[in-house]
């Protein structure tokens, strides 16, 4: 059975329908992360996972238990912010220790595990701190802390890396990935970042507009997405779409879909589509060649350096078995009749 | 333009003389209460005013053992305490609950609620007066506190509203997921961040209800009595005594001015109104 359960959950602002009956049933000590563009609702449906946002409909189950309606405090859930929302007023050990104190732990039980979180986090020299004297790195980690050391059933992450700069992010990241393997604990993470979803996730959920579009593992999600939306969304630079006028007509199928790096660039008179090169991004690592075909653009990715030119006639080539097909409704046609890779 | 270092010295000059004269002349009438408040009767009507006396004491003696002052200013500290105690337990709730969780209603709440600090007093006074008369409630100190503390709600509300909205709400939804109910949030994390604003929200209404004069003199003038009905009985039923009015008065003010120049630094910071950290 699972561990901690949405089963049509819905959320209004008024009159706005920020969350649409939500279903999710999530694991004992899975990683989950919700993505999905601004305003989808990730924070929302966080937060009444949380309890600071009142649930509108359905129902909550954690562990068995209905707490659609059970204030925050006796949920046993732990949230870092993005803020960090430290207690300004408090040392980082009495940050770290204020659930246990509040929980009525016996004081030595409260040091020996503020001490051993601590020094999991790198921040047994801060402990007497106020947070006001420690950097936005080592803020991070007392809100970290102060999560771990409660050891609630689940830890709810709302874009904690997103106000450090770019390699902190990286090695924090890391860190959680690490924090998550030794604990085991129930995550529900999320994030705006690809590479964190791809990196920490057992399953992501992509949402959209208060929506499910779909839930899978990082690889299904990339492999299979179920729409345009999904297949779109995840993936950078993301999947190409063309109508399907620019191939041989088949069954319902009304967009074809495929990624940068099932592309190859060939000589003018190979391939399937033909276009002219109008952008060269070369990364160093890769190099993104954006090919206009006169009904639409698409972007080549490669891992070795280019010799086109820019405004070079050129041929496109791919695998047809990579393709992804998508009816009107943007849905995947996942056992479609084959297409013919031959350019219209 | 040229600004030689004379020109800019003589301007600090001018700009101090007259910030001195500003003060001395805001703080004369305080300065001639105080040195009248130590004079004879004789000596506080002479003309040209007298700076050069003897001081006595007589006219503090005479306050206490005619008008028994140590009643009056009892009834001053009971009222004033009691009704800003009263107004922060009513006021901070509604202030908390104003500041973290608003609807589209709040700021017009808000308006409202200053918008009868702009009402005149006097146009409450006959109902306030007949419902305390029916009650038989007047020249009662529970119905000067319950005046007090009305009266000073609205700025109690709003004072402390824009205190808590310096709060970010997340540290307190933290201490929510801390396991906090509300008392323990009140406790832990909206007091100690809140001092600030309680106090000098505090303070402030303190010395309003202190230096309240209308309702006093309305509502209670014997029994209930306040300082600034003491002050009020010395001049008119006994005629003008400039000199024992003075020291009346020197000593209805005098705590709550020692007491606010212990916690001006409160008070400033109070009136900004939370806007300067
Ligand atoms: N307190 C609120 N009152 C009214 N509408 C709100 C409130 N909070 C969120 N919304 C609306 O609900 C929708 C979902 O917001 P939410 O903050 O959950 O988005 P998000 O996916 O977290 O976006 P972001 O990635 O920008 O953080 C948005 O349309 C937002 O405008
Ligand atoms: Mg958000």
């Amino acid at each position: 059975m699972a561990f901690l359960e949405l089963k049509g959950v819905e959320k209004f602002y008024g009159k706005l329908r920020a969350i649409k009956g939500v279903n999710l049933a999530i694991n004992k000590g899975e990683f989950i992360v919700f993505v999905g563009p601004s305003g989808c609702g990730k924070s929302t449906l966080l937060r009444m996972i949380a309890g600071l946002e009142t649930i509108n409909g359905g129902q909550l189950m954690l562990d068995g238990k209905d707490i659609t309606h059970e204030p925050s405090s006796k949920r046993d859930l732990a949230m870092v912010f993005q803020s960090y929302a430290l207690y300004p007023h408090m040392t980082v050990e009495e940050n770290m220790s204020f659930a246990l104190r509040l929980a009525k732990v016996a004081p030595e039980v409260i040091k020996e595990k503020v001490s051993k979180a601590a020094e999991k986090l790198n921040l047994t020299s801060y402990l007497e701190r106020t947070p006001k004297a420690l950097s936005g790195g080592q803020r991070q980690r007392v809100a970290i802390g102060r999560a771990i050391v409660r050891q609630p059933k689940v830890f709810l992450f709302d874009e904690p890396l997103s106000n450090l700069d770019a390699a902190l992010r990286g090695q924090t990241r890391v860190e959680i990935a690490k924090l998550h393997r030794e604990l085991g604990a129930t995550t529900i993470y999320v994030t705006h970042d690809q590479v964190e979803a791809m990196t920490l996730a057992d399953r992501v959920v992509v949402l959209r507009d208060g929506m499910i579009e779909q839930v899978g593992t990082p690889l299904e999600l990339y492999d299979r997405p179920a729409n345009r939306f999904v297949a779109q969304f995840i993936g950078m630079p993301q999947m190409n779409v063309l109508p399907v006028g620019m191939f041989p007509k088949a069954g319902n199928v009304y967009e074809v879909g495929i990624r940068p790096e099932h592309l190859t660039i060939v000589g003018a008179n190979e391939g399937q589509l033909r276009g002219t090169i109008e952008l060269i991004e070369a990364l160093g690592n890769e190099t993104l060649i954006h090919v206009n075909l006169g009904t639409a653009m698409i972007i080549v990715r490669q891992y070795e350096r280019t010799r086109s030119q820019l405004g070079e006639q050129v041929g496109v080539q791919f695998d047809p078995a990579h393709l992804h097909r998508f009816d009107k409704e943007g849905k995947a046609i996942l056992d479609g009749n084959k297409l013919a890779g031959a350019a219209a | 333009m040229q600004s030689s270092p004379n020109s800019s010295s003589g301007k600090l000059i001018i700009r101090t003389v007259a910030a001195w004269l500003v003060a001395l002349i805001l703080f004369f009438p305080l300065l001639f209460l105080a040195v009248t408040a130590f004079k004879t009767e004789g000596q506080a009507i002479a003309v040209p005013s007298l700076w050069v006396f003897t001081p006595t004491l007589e006219n503090f003696v005479e306050v206490q053992a005619r008008s028994n002052y140590l009643h009056f200013a009892w009834n001053s500290v009971v009222t004033s305490v009691v009704s800003t105690v009263l107004g922060l337990l009513i006021a901070a709730p509604a202030a908390y609950s104003m500041a973290f969780s608003p609807t589209k209603r709040t700021k017009d709440i808000l308006m409202w609620m200053l918008s009868t600090k702009m009402m005149p007093a006097v146009g409450a006074l006959v109902p306030i007066y007949v419902i305390a008369q029916t009650a038989g409630l007047l020249d009662t100190k529970f119905a000067l506190i319950v005046v007090f503390t009305m009266s000073n709600l609205p700025i109690m509300v709003w004072m402390l509203y824009s205190h808590f909205k310096d709060i970010p709400h997340e540290i307190l939804e933290a201490s929510r997921m801390d396991g906090a109910n509300l008392w323990d949030e009140f406790r832990h994390v909206l007091l100690p961040l809140g001092m600030g604003g309680l106090a000098s929200t505090g303070l402030l209404c303190l010395v309003l209800a202190w230096n309240e004069a209308f309702w006093a003199l309305n509502l209670g003038s014997a029994k209930a009595g306040t300082l600034a009905t003491l002050v009020a009985s010395y001049s008119s039923p006994e005629g003008l005594f400039w000199a024992k009015l003075s020291a009346a008065s020197l000593m209805a003010i005098a705590p709550i001015i020692v007491f606010g120049w212990f916690s001006q630094k409160q008070l400033v910071q109070g009136l900004t109104f939370g806007a300067v950290k």
